[in-house]
């Protein structure tokens, strides 16, 4: 197999738009979206020389970028706090626990949902929505697949309080889906 | 006996709606599983929201991708990419 040569002349041109997408999906800021990417090109040309050229240009690139992301999520962590003890109405229920409001009918299997990019579409604006501890997490759990470990680890939380979060995450995305698309079915 | 095992076993739908989320972060106690087990069977609300729940994170996975469709008009400013592609053709 022939091994891979970068093109950085041709970086913008091929993959600014692509990564810019990538990483608006996981922080919320359209202009830490621009930073972050624009510090990996820049990393990337530095770090020229160490690529092996066994990966093609996109994965390589997409890496840097990836690790870029953490390192944000990284030093901005310290600055962000949530309060777990406050109650949490997004589901009601009757006096014996029963849910009161049936949910809705989403009448679509989760391959075809996969699949459905006006689905995503909705789910990408429901994402800034959240507070910014919840979408990070839920970033990093359900659209990287980040171990629960991993999380705790790097957010320093416990797991009780990551189940929380999630659950509460997943809750206020599930309503703002329902509100947001069953509506233009 | 069976009145006994069946009220162990009783949970309301909000005592199992948490679990349900968070059975997807980690492994439920025997106990947990079986009385979420039991609850899903007789109650279709649950169920419902359960399969939600897997369509929310099957759509989030796909978000993820970097093919992903969901934000195709979405382009970076003209502006940022061309100050990018400036400063690369000064540094090769």
């Amino acid at each position: 197999m022939s091994k891979v040569t970068l093109e950085p002349q041709k970086w913008v041109e091929r993959y600014a738009d692509m990564m810019y997408r990538y990483t608006l999906v996981r922080v919320k800021d359209p202009e830490v979206a621009e930073e972050l990417v624009q510090s990996a090109f820049f990393a990337a040309l530095k770090s020229q020389n160490s690529f092996a050229g066994k990966s093609s240009e996109k994965t390589w690139l997409f890496g840097i970028l990836k690790h870029k992301t953490m390192d944000h999520f990284r030093n901005s962590k310290k600055n962000i706090s949530v309060d777990l003890t406050a109650e949490e109405n997004l589901i009601h229920f009757d006096a014996s626990g029963h849910m009161v409001s049936k949910p809705g009918n989403w009448n679509i299997n989760p391959e075809e949902a996969a699949e459905n990019s006006e689905l995503a579409r909705v789910l990408a604006k429901c994402l800034n929505g959240l507070p910014e501890k919840f979408h990070r997490v839920f970033v990093l759990k359900e659209i990287d697949g980040m171990s629960s470990e991993e999380i705790c680890n790097e957010f320093d939380i416990k797991p009780t309080n990551l189940w929380v979060i999630l659950h509460r995450a997943r809750n206020q995305l599930k309503l703002c889906l329902e509100t947001n698309w069953l509506k233009t079915k | 006996m069976f009145k006994g095992m069946m009220k162990v076993f009783k949970m309301s739908c909000e005592d199992v709606y948490p679990l349900i989320s968070e059975s997807r972060d980690h492994p439920l106690p025997l106990c947990g599983r079986l009385r979420l087990k039991m609850h899903l069977a007789i109650c279709g609300l649950c169920e419902t929201y359960q399969k939600q729940l897997e369509i929310l994170c099957r759509i989030a996975r796909s978000l993820g991708k970097d093919e992903s469709k969901a934000l195709a008009e979405t382009d970076m400013s003209p502006k940022v990419k061309e100050k990018i592609q400036k400063w690369i053709k000064e540094k090769i």
